[in-house]
């Protein structure tokens, strides 16, 4: 018995060993610069693009799923009526073209012979199952408030679709073009019950397999509307959590694009095998009041510490220099940001601070607490800092860090005095303004309310003319920064690791992740 | 033995029931919700309470436990409120990872310190003993994530090599599931041998001064005979015991670990179930693990009456 234990324990070790040492060159330099796989399914593999995501997909459904870690993969897999291109002007999508008779009334041409990943052709009864999926209260979509204007929706023909909406609405097409718009095959709805473990769309990847807190496999659309696109096999996000995993991973071929934090960017830099690859991003870091709390009701508190804050310091130590100034709207936005840089309270001037203070009434300065979420590291980095700059004109404040789950309770309930933050400003600059400041914005959790704001986020919303509406969100931007509900930071530039291997990939603000040409060099 | 068998089984129903209500009230206490974490900032006064709705956190907290626990009562742990998928299910699949990954770092702890263990004991107060001892030292104070970390460096680094990322089990491809496995397994094992080595090096050391140790060396036994048949027998039950415990714990999922080498195992899909308050799969595992470690201890006691046939069960 014991003899057999023995061998048996013998021969386990060596088979341990043979198997450690063995193929040890697979994820090697040499081979995983190929694309190489050693997962044993090579037909697929040598156009392979394996991600290293840092968090773990959240489901998969578009209309309900708002976590990045989600949108990235299911964006590959659905398309929209329209899309953005990178200067944030509007293009077709599904719908080839769009017209609008009048004010209140839209007609989307779709494009003919697209069809969904299982084979069944797409069609305007799919897109009008799509939206009335979002609509549905029972779907809790995350993107209901972005169509409650409208109306009906109309099947004219199996290639055109009409939206009646109740009121003009100038958003309403910059919604359209949302990723969690998309348009979603209500066969596959009903086969499976929802859509947060499927995904069947149109877009240019199918989806394969999704194996929990490991990887989800994507594969290459054959039929993609889009003529010889695209070029890759399939693309694999594997689940990395661990920073230095994702560093070790790139490093050695194992994964060919990952995100890696800014103070670990410079040991990507060294490394020759690597390409650092940035864009602005369409987020702000804010510092946000609860107004209805002393001493954050006097706008000149606020207005003073806007003063008391150095943006500069901001861009400089916790972004490592790459980011830049923002307003509400930040300038990946193109036409609708406004130069911030000249604004009167992002002027850094620590004696005219003070001076607002005496005359709020609080010479002695006060105390307070900064919530902000541990989960990002960037956010706790911010409110240090700001701890100490708030310092010089007399505020004492304390940092609590919240869970990230714990945080979102602490921003829903307004049970903070200030929150250290970061937004993304959408796509249009109604949910920049409205969404967040407007009385009864679904994110205004600030107490804030100002008429003047309100009626500008109204007539911004029924203004079609583009030239107007500019000038409306300008004034409704200048006010924000005056009333200062919230001190707009910096818009920080977000950074891909990526292999020298992958080419024709370069990311931006619109479409971090457009992989349609990208190729991996063999 | 089998009534005592029984009477502990039987006692695992207060203690299941006990921590069902613990975890139960834990996860409630807990601030966020899944509603809060599943919608973030998009959230709709509108959505939210649809989301409730549909999760049945709009029932009052007995209810909602009464929901929960007569399903497990018959099997049924309930669905992910993420996944959608049955909870169970998704607990035993990664079980099987967390069970490898727990065998195969205990077998590697074990050929490593029972037998330096024992020699540390045999040559005691050399330099041979003192080497083993730092070894286990270190075994016991270098925390598991710094040495996975500076494995994965070293290896990246210098020979650009980098375990496979994505899972495959054992049946379905033995090499490239045990490519994946070594590294983690290694670096668990070797905490697990510090502890078993230094528990083994002074057990063995006190029951070779033992009377009856000497009384089989003066029968002429030969000193293999006197180690392997006698002292290290007589030896094995702290051993065990601590085994025992090691082997509760890894069984529980370990989370760094698992996160660090991209391992979907049970410690995963807690922390993940946590992070999201997906509070079927987070009450369910740990309802489950909370019986694998009374199990685990169950049969370690067990064990002792085989080992020291003086300890018998009534």
């Amino acid at each position: 018995m014991t003899k057999k234990i023995k061998i048996f324990s013998l021969l386990l070790l060596v088979v341990m060993v043979m198997a450690a040492c063995s193929d040890n060159n697979a994820s090697g330099d040499s081979d995983a610069d190929s694309g190489s796989d050693s997962g044993g399914d090579s037909k697929a593999a040598n156009q392979l693009l394996k991600i290293g995501n840092d968090q773990e997909p959240a489901g998969l459904d578009p209309h309900k799923v708002p976590a990045h870690s989600s949108i990235r993969i299911y964006e590959k897999v659905y398309d929209s009526l329209l899309t953005f291109d990178e200067n944030m002007e509007l293009q077709p999508e599904l719908a080839k073209e769009w017209e609008q008779p009048d004010d209140t009334t839209y007609i989307f041409t779709l494009r003919e012979g697209v069809t969904f990943h299982n084979g069944d052709k797409m069609t305007a009864e799919d897109v009008k199952y799509s939206y009335e999926r979002i609509l549905d209260e029972e779907t809790a979509s995350i993107a209901k408030s972005y169509f409650d204007k409208v109306e009906s929706i109309e099947v004219m023909s199996p290639t055109k679709i009409k939206f009646n909406l109740s009121e003009t609405y100038a958003p309403f097409l910059s919604y359209v073009a949302s990723t969690n718009a998309a348009i979603v095959s209500e066969k596959v709805v009903e086969e499976n019950g929802d859509l947060m473990q499927v995904a069947v769309g149109t877009g240019p990847f199918k989806f394969e397999e999704w194996k929990p807190d490991n990887y989800v496999e994507l594969s290459k659309n054959e039929d993609y509307y889009k003529e010889g696109q695209p070029k890759l096999d399939g693309i694999r996000y594997i689940t990395m959590k661990d920073e230095s995993a994702r560093l070790a991973a790139i490093r050695t071929g194992e994964v060919h694009l990952t995100t890696l934090s800014s103070q670990s960017i410079p040991l990507a830099e060294k490394n020759d095998k690597l390409d650092v690859k940035g864009y602005q991003s369409t987020e702000y870091s804010y510092v946000g009041f609860n107004v209805d709390k002393e001493p954050f009701d006097n706008k000149k508190v606020r207005q003073a510490i806007s003063l008391a804050v150095n943006r500069q310091e901001v861009k400089d130590i916790v972004w490592k220099g790459d980011a830049i100034l923002s307003g509400p709207i930040p300038e990946s936005m193109g036409k609708w940001a406004i130069d911030v840089s000249e604004e009167e309270l992002y002027q850094h001037d620590i004696e005219k601070a003070k001076q607002l203070l005496v005359e709020a009434g609080y010479e002695d300065g006060f105390e307070t607490t900064i919530s902000t979420a541990s989960t990002y590291p960037d956010m706790i980095d911010t409110a240090q800092l700001l701890q100490q700059q708030f310092e010089k004109i007399g505020i004492k404040a304390d940092i609590k860090q919240l869970e990230w789950g714990q945080y979102i309770d602490t921003w829903k309930s307004g049970d903070h005095e200030m929150l250290v933050g970061r937004n993304s400003s959408g796509s249009d600059p109604d949910r920049s303004i409205s969404f967040f400041f407007s009385t009864d914005g679904s994110a205004n959790v600030w107490g804030f309310s100002n008429d003047k704001i309100d009626s500008l986020s109204e007539k911004g919303r029924t203004t079609t003319d583009k030239e107007k509406r500019r000038e409306i969100y300008n004034e409704a931007q200048k006010k924000l920064i005056e009333t200062s509900p919230n001190l707009f930071l910096v818009s920080p530039k977000k950074f891909f690791i990526v292999r020298n291997n992958v080419e024709n990939y370069t990311p931006s603000a619109n479409e971090p992740e457009n992989f349609n040409e990208t190729i991996i060099k063999q | 033995m089998i009534a005592y068998t029984i009477r502990r089984l039987l006692m695992l129903i207060p203690v299941l029931f006990g921590i069902s209500v613990f975890i139960f009230l834990i996860m409630k206490m807990i601030p966020g919700d899944v509603v809060s974490t599943m919608l973030g900032t998009e959230a709709t006064d509108e959505s939210r309470s649809q989301l409730e709705k549909q999760f049945g956190l709009n029932l009052p907290i007995y209810q909602q436990y009464y929901n929960w626990i007569s399903g497990v009562l018959v099997g049924d742990f309930g669905v992910s409120l993420r996944t959608g998928k049955p909870v169970l299910g998704d607990i035993l699949n990664r079980f099987t990872l967390t069970l490898e990954l727990t065998l195969l770092s205990a077998f590697l702890s074990w050929i490593i310190a029972i037998p330096l263990g024992i020699i540390a004991a045999i040559k005691r107060n050399t330099s041979t003993d003192f080497g083993v001892r730092i070894i286990s030292l270190l075994g016991v104070s270098v925390p598991n994530f710094a040495l996975a970390t500076l494995l994965l460096l070293i290896l990246s680094v210098f020979f650009s090599y980098y375990p496979p990322s994505t899972y495959v089990s054992l049946v379905e491809d033995p090499v490239k599931n045990l490519q994946m496995m070594i590294l983690p397994s290694i670096v668990l094992g070797t905490a697990m041998a510090g502890a078993v080595m230094r528990m083994t090096r002074s057990t063995v050391l006190e029951v070779l001064r033992q009377d009856f140790i000497r009384t089989i060396r003066a029968k002429g036994a030969s000193e293999r005979v006197v180690i392997f048949n006698h002292a290290l027998k007589n030896a094995m039950i702290p051993i065990l015991t601590i085994i025992g415990m090691q082997i509760g714990v890894l069984l529980g999922g370990t989370v760094i670990i698992e996160q660090i080498f991209s391992l979907p195992g049970l410690g995963q899909l807690v922390l993940t179930a946590i992070n999201q308050r997906d509070y079927p799969v987070v009450q369910g595992a740990v309802l489950f693990i909370a019986f694998v470690f009374v199990m685990i201890n169950l049969i370690v006691d067990l064990l002792y009456s085989y080992l020291d046939p003086r300890i018998t069960y009534k």
